[in-house]
């Protein structure tokens, strides 16, 4: 198995070194700029200087500022010097200097000691540019140094760029792909399912045991029918394929995913809102007609999550999001004219002194910091998180412990539908917490789902949109399960950030559409060229494209066992039973008064749909709050079983902070020789054995000889690592006790001890 | 030698009268209605312990319930489950014993009214179903009583506990277990904490340190100098005694300059307590006390200890704050937990402390000097600094041994008054400044995973420790009254002398054991936790250059003093306070003005500075810890112990709880392992050395460990 993964890995990586060899290459300067296959130099700007904070000491590399129409990068002259081993983790598509343009955040001009946003045309051009990433890192550049032709053309050349609306058609995914077209091969071996295919979806009806029940239908084929919902969907067997026609597709109830138990998870939505009585009437009896095949044996009793009330809004989202990155956007404070400047006597300690630094509105942080965790509740980002997983519990206790089928209502059903659904199988089924099933799952209730990635990330800019990082919460929720529960996840939380990563990353066609129809309408060349072929655009999934193989063994985790597999009649009988279920109390006498209680909800399900929505109707109600802290208390007083079904915690306390993605940027924040990089190059050295000790096993077994197996040697000496591993490579790893200024001349002379060096002190004597 | 056991079980033999116990008669029999094999249960007593009252209950709250029996003695509440081995390994109970002092609520439970229990007569007709006994140390027991005819043993009992807290509050001291290991051979397992208490002990220490320019003074061998103060403890070389005493007279409580450990490079860290200013020295006395402070340096290096740290009344307070979040039924809203958290301040002081703690380490180890911490007592927040010091740049401390030395020597030797301290006298000082130290020493280990040999589990026990009466190590203010207990007073008259060694401790019979004697209390499963699975010696390189020690100056005004304070070096002009103007220190408490600058002006000297000062090397060996806000987290495994939703699933290390896991992981283990043969095993290593369950389970504890409080 690992042998194959490591030969698929060795095969990917020969096709994309041919994909990047046709780099172009600037030859005047000396400092080569790598720009990918259609990738073109708009503007650039020479002796440009980059802050770069070492050890809480700031100095500037000069260099070259350069804007492409995929990133803004930055050539420092003394490349070589930062481009040493250290950085192994390296992103082959993006370099530590450079910055997507989709990945910037805001762009900041300092005037005169006052900083400023930056946007539309200029007057003033600033004497310093600071841009904050998506990815939260920060980048200072000093433009006192550079011709005013220059700075003019790299500064307006950035905002416009960065800036201005954009056209679909007119994002760098395209000029790659087409440039990029006969070096592309389609990844014949990436395992990820993309349900683009009906057979993808009978194959997960398939593994989910949801084809009794459940079929797919290609209706939609060519998007005949409606442009928000995928080629090949999945619905109720009895459901009349009319049905998905009538009201373009809204009010069908789709299906996500099949418990063991048989109970499903749907999703559907909602009706457009009429004022019109007549239409009313017809929505409430196709609604009525909807109902009644979906409420009769074979199927379970339905409950209704109506996720666009009482749960939580974009709107929010937003606003948490916002206020919460507010938190590490640090930029380094405004430092004084670079030159050596003379040092007092006072002598001061570079880590309690960043404290004092003067504000410059984000490091106000460090200044407030004993304020930290109040600051983190005001955001209310975690809590957000809390609601979304509680929600997911709540939901699957309905399924697991209830039996019901639950069904998702949201507007579009794209937002937090894809959300709530995606939480819910991480939960139940451990396929998905494979890194396989983890990027089918993305791939069914995002890609195909129809989440507006496009949107929602306002790739396209457009003036009166604003992001809202839905999936990044999605990716936030997933890291709280990972990090609670590391050996049920077959991959690490470096692969969630360096996924939150691509989401900016455009030549991946994943994250940069908002419908399946969307992209295959704009497969096709310009105008239509019949002939060519479509545009094969990568998939973010295709994960040597950004990385070696031997970094991505950081994205696999050691700790994760595979399930262990049955024979085959021993799984028949047995039928993937989770161990817990067994114990839960699963009382008869329970759910029989819920029946009625459940009729009487259909009328509210109707009357929801159309727009009438009674509140608070079943999240009050204290029976259910019960079976919650039932369901979720007889959980966790359980020992986990990590092939089974996965709660988290969610308990003030228990929730964190994804420290990897929101601090790796601050040098301030990293531990030398700390952090959990320690454990795991401990723990990767003991699976290192074991491997070994196997392959000797099974040379002699089968008397040939095994390839050799990858080794993890990215964590070689992790002494010299530190907490922000692997990212944060700037840092050299040497310095921290600076103990600045010439006071110290006076208090100990270097020289006079180390001529003493060679006296040997005997330890024993004495 | 003291710890020359061979058997396996203790004989907790009856032992003779304690001394000081002897108003007490040991009453073995239970009472006469009892039905449960009373034998039994006496036996599990420590000497001079009585059972006032039992009744059989179900432990609660965790998944399985047992079944037991919950006693209480004039000492300790204790649940005991049914079946528990007495003779297995621990004479005590670790998870189900409460000692008295350390009840901090009880609260009994009837059908749907909880009634917290204060005084003997709020307990009316009230027949409990449920106890609920919180711990100060943030457990949590539950024992429900099960019905059927033995609600008045249940009703007794509870009664009992009520009456014995009451009692306990009053100043009830104790004199520690004296426990007979005669007759058990010489198998031990390992070396024994030095207790410091000897001078040999401080001799081998010295040797250890190579602190060539140091000696053993035994000027306070009568406690004569400083009852606070060890018999023993380092000064330089070429200091007389005469000269000490004379020194330590103007110093507060007598606590004058002594080394607290030698850095390898050649710096040495000394700890002393506040200038006593009323005192009027005259020039050889100054002489002597700058002779002390300077230690053979050129450069000293003052440190202000309380400056930006918590008082002791902060710390208290944080800590109750803390304390009351922690329970249970706390009312705080999940929604505003952090800053809740926030509120109690508790985290702030643990960043304070390590904050400070790396920037003296960096003072340690940066340049060859005399670094001094002087707090006006020098008995809290001075060991709590030279402890984390010793941490952060000594991996030799980070061992077991090593750590379970250090505590001795700089808490409990240096005489930090734990009883006091922990609330045990009543006294209005009470302050957990030991707990606050641990929590500093529990951030360091999840910052630095592989650099510590000892666990999590350790500090557990190790907080948990604080408030038991079996030993006398926490349950002393002064090494002067924990001497007094244990009969080593005997030896009043000795003088040391380098060839003269004490005669083994062995031979008496009444050997004091102390708060390292692990195995009282811990069977041997759990004192495997002790060890920290992620630990690599090789991880952080003990390639120390030890760089030579200066040679020994010759006498003189230092050449250069600074004091360090708000995380910044200001020159002083002398050392001691008195010389010039002795009235007016007289008047101010802190005797040095402080460094007026502005923030601003701090910033920018420190951002002009030229880029080589990053070319030093980073010390091999030393840790600087994070201390921004997201690095410092909850300990939840401690504080949260009492919460059901943490006791349940990622909780404490709980026998039940741990077993689970282990067989779990061995399940898996196998798994992963499937093929491996016998023969193989000779081929590398044993694949179940390599991935012994034990580690794994730590491992896996370690990263399940939350990331951000």
């Amino acid at each position: 198995m690992s042998n194959a993964f490591a030969a698929l890995q060795e095969m990917m990586s020969c096709q994309n070194r041919e994909i990047h060899t046709n780099e172009k290459e600037v030859t005047e300067k000396e400092v080569t700029l790598h720009l990918l296959p259609g990738e073109q130099l708009l503007c650039e700007a020479s002796t440009v200087l980059k802050y770069v904070q070492e050890d809480s000491c700031q100095h500037g590399v000069y260099g070259r500022l350069v804007c492409t129409d995929f990133k803004i990068a930055f050539l420092g002259d003394d490349e070589s010097a930062l481009d040493n081993d250290e950085t192994q983790f390296k992103n082959k598509v993006i370099g530590e200097n450079d910055i997507t343009l989709h990945c910037v955040d805001q762009i900041y001009g300092v005037f005169d000691e006052k900083k400023k946003t930056l946007f539309g045309q200029l007057k003033k051009y600033p004497e310093k540019l600071i841009i904050h990433c998506k990815d939260l890192r920060v980048f200072q550049f000093c433009l006192r140094y550079t011709k005013e032709e220059e700075v003019k053309r790299i500064v307006s050349g950035i905002i416009h760029h960065t800036q201005a609306p954009k056209l679909l058609k007119r994002l760098f995914l395209f000029s790659y792909a087409t440039a990029a077209q006969n070096n592309t091969v389609t990844d014949p071996k990436n395992h990820t399912v993309m349900f683009d295919t009906l057979k993808d979806w009978c194959w997960e009806l398939e593994r989910t045991k949801g084809n009794m029940k459940y079929k797919a239908v290609s209706v939609n084929e060519g998007y005949k029918v409606c442009e928000r919902l995928p080629a090949y969907f999945v619905v109720p067997t009895p459901l009349p394929e009319e049905n998905v026609q009538r009201f373009q597709g809204h009010g069908i109830p789709i299906w996500c995913w099949s418990c063991h138990n048989g109970s499903a998870l749907l999703k559907m939505s909602a009706l457009p809102k009429e004022q019109d009585d007549g239409i009313l009437q017809i929505q409430k009896s196709f609604l009525d007609g909807i109902y009644k095949t979906i409420h009769r044996p074979p199927y379970e009793i339905v409950k209704t999550e109506d996720l666009s009330s009482n749960f939580l809004s974009l709107q929010e989202i937003q606003t948490a999001y916002s206020k919460f990155k507010q938190l590490f956007l640090i930029g380094f404070p405004s430092p004084p004219p670079y030159c050596g400047s003379d040092h007092t006597a006072t002598l001061l300690f570079s880590p309690s002194s960043a404290y004092q630094l003067p504000s410059d509105n984000s490091t106000e942080f460090w200044d407030t910091d004993i304020k930290w965790f109040s600051l983190l509740e005001s955001s209310s980002w975690l809590d957000i998180i809390r609601r979304c997983l509680k929600k997911a519990i709540e939901i699957t206790e309905c399924m697991e412990a209830q039996n019901m089928n639950v069904l998702l209502l949201e507007e579009n059903a794209s937002d937090l539908c894809c959300l709530i659904s995606s939480l819910v199988q991480l939960m139940m089924d451990p396929h998905c917490r494979t890194r396989i099933g983890f990027q089918s799952l993305i791939q069914k209730e995002w890609v195909m789902g129809g989440h507006c990635f496009l949107d929602r990330c306002n790739h396209l800019r457009q003036n009166d949109k604003e992001e809202v990082p839905v999936f990044l919460l999605f990716l936030d929720c997933v890291w709280q399960l990972v990090h609670q529960h590391p050996p049920a996840f077959e991959f690490t939380e470096t692969y969630l950030t360096v996924l939150s990563d691509s989401l900016y990353i455009p030549i991946f066609s994943t994250f940069f559409f908002n419908s399946p129809h969307q992209k295959d309408t704009n497969m096709g060349r310009e105008g239509q060229d019949t002939q060519s072929k479509p545009l094969n655009l990568l998939t973010v999934w295709d994960w040597s494209v950004q990385f070696e193989p031997k970094a991505q063994t950081l994205l696999k985790n050691p700790l994760y066992v595979e399930k262990p597999k049955l024979d085959k009649g021993q799984r028949k009988g047995m039928r993937f039973k989770h161990q817990r279920q067994l114990s839960l109390p699963l009382t008869q006498s329970k759910s029989s008064p819920k029946r009625g209680f459940f009729r009487e909800e259909t009328d509210h399900l109707i009357k929801n749909l159309l727009g009438k929505r009674i509140s608070k109707l079943i999240n009050s109600s204290d029976e259910l709050q019960d079976n919650f802290r039932e369901f979720y208390d007889s959980w966790h007083s359980k020992s986990t079983d990590y092939h089974g079904l996965l709660l988290p915690h969610i308990e003030g306390p228990e929730l964190k902070v994804w420290a990897q993605r929101y601090l790796r940027w601050i040098p301030e924040a990293q531990i030398l020789g700390g952090g959990q990089v320690a454990t795991l190059s401990k723990l990767l050295e003991m699976m290192e054995e074991v491997q070994s000790l196997q392959e000797k096993i099974d040379e002699r077994h089968h008397s040939q000889q095994a390839p050799q197996a990858e080794a993890p040697c990215l964590l070689r000496n992790s002494a010299r690592l530190s907490s922000l591993f692997p990212f944060a490579l700037l840092q050299r790893h040497s310095s921290k006790p600076v103990l600045p200024t010439s006071g110290w001349k006076a208090l100990g002379d270097e020289d006079d001890l180390a001529k003493r060096e060679d006296e040997f002190v005997d330890l024993g004597d004495v | 030698m003291w710890w020359g056991g061979r058997g396996q079980s203790f004989n907790i033999a009856p032992q003779k009268e304690e001394p000081e116990m002897g108003s007490v008669q040991e009453n073995r029999m239970p009472e006469p209605r009892s039905r449960q094999p009373s034998s039994c249960l006496a036996s599990r007593c420590l000497p001079g312990e009585q059972i006032l009252a039992w009744a059989p209950g179900v432990r609660k709250g965790l998944e399985p319930e047992l079944s037991g029996t919950l006693i209480c003695t004039n000492f300790r509440v204790t649940f005991q489950p049914c079946g528990w081995q007495w003779n297995q390994d621990t004479p005590l109970n670790s998870e189900y014993d409460f000692a008295l002092v350390n009840i901090g609520r009880l609260e009994a439970v009837s059908g749907l009214s909880r009634v917290q229990l204060l005084r003997p007569g709020s307990l009316h007709k009230f027949i409990p179903e449920e106890i609920l006994i919180h711990g100060r140390d943030f457990r949590l027991l539950r024992v429900g009583f099960e019905a059927g005819g033995l609600e008045p043993q249940a009703f007794q009992v509870t009664m009992a506990i009520v009456q014995a807290r009451a009692q306990s509050n009053q100043a009830q001291q104790y004199s520690g277990i004296t426990l007979s290991k005669a007759g058990q051979g010489s198998g031990s397992r390992k070396p024994p904490i030095p207790l410091m208490e000897t001078a040999e002990d401080w001799e081998t220490e010295r040797k250890k340190q190579a602190a060539r320019g140091w000696r053993v003074s035994t000027v306070n061998e009568r406690f004569d100098v400083a009852t606070s103060l060890p018999r023993y403890f380092w000064v330089p070389n070429r200091i007389l005694d005469s000269e000490v005493r004379r020194a330590f007279g103007h110093f507060h409580q007598g606590r004058g300059p002594r080394l607290s450990w030698h850095h390898p490079g050649g710096s040495d860290l000394l700890r002393c307590g506040g200038f006593y200013t009323a005192s009027d020295p005259n020039k050889e006395d100054i002489r002597a006390v700058e002779l002390l402070l300077q230690a053979g340096h050129s450069d000293v290096v003052l440190v202000d200890t309380m400056d930006e740290l918590p008082s002791l009344a902060d710390v208290q307070l944080a800590h109750l704050r803390l304390r009351a979040l922690c329970l249970p039924d706390s009312s705080v809203a999940e929604d505003k937990w952090l800053s809740a958290l926030e509120g109690t301040r508790w985290l702030d002081y643990v960043r304070a402390c390590l904050r400070k703690a790396s920037d003296i380490s960096v003072l340690v180890t940066s340049r060859v000097r005399s670094v001094i911490l002087q707090e006006r007592g020098d008995r809290d927040l001075n060991g709590l600094l030279s402890s984390l010091v010793q941490l952060l740049s000594a991996p030799e401390a980070r061992t077991l041994f090593g750590f379970q030395s250090l505590v001795q020597r700089e808490w409990v030797a240096a005489g930090h008054p734990f009883l006091t301290r922990l609330g045990g006298t009543g006294a209005s000082e009470e302050a957990p400044v030991f707990l606050l130290f641990l929590d500093c020493v529990w951030q360091l280990l999840q910052q630095f995973p592989a650099d510590f040999e000892f666990s999590e589990f350790f500090l557990l026990a190790l907080h948990d420790s604080v408030r038991v009466p079996d030993t006398l190590t926490f349950l002393r203010n002064t090494p002067w009254e924990r001497g007094k207990q244990s009969g080593q007073l005997n030896s009043y008259t000795q003088v040391y002398t380098p060839g003269y060694s004490q005669p083994p401790a062995g031979n008496s019979f009444n050997l004091q054991l102390s708060v390292w004697d692990w195995d009282l209390r811990y069977s041997n499963a759990q004192i495997l936790q002790f060890q920290n699975p992620g630990y690599d010696p090789e991880h952080c390189p003990d390639s120390w250059l030890p760089r030579p020690q200066p040679s020994f100056m010759v006498p003189g005004p230092p050449s250069s003093v600074w004091l360090f304070s708000r995380g910044a070096l200001t020159p002083l002009n002398q050392l001691c306070p008195w010389r010039d103007s002795p009235s007016l220190l007289a008047v101010s408490s802190r005797w040095l003005p402080r460094p007026a600058i502005s923030s601003e002006s701090l910033a920018d000297q420190e951002w002009g500075l030229p880029s080589h000062w990053g070319a030093c090397p980073l010390p091999p060996g030393l840790l600087l810890p994070g201390y921004l806000g997201p690095q410092i987290r909850l300990w939840r495994r401690c504080y949260l112990r009492g919460r059901p939703e943490v006791q349940m699933g990622l909780s404490a290390p709980t026998i039940s709880g741990l077993q689970d896991e282990l067989s779990h992981l061995q399940e898996l283990l196998r798994k992963w392992t499937p093929r491996i043969s016998p023969e193989d095993h000779s081929k590398k290593r044993d694949p179940h050395t390599i991935l012994n369950p034990t580690e794994i389970a730590g491992i896996l504890k370690g990263r399940a460990e939350g990331d951000l409080g």
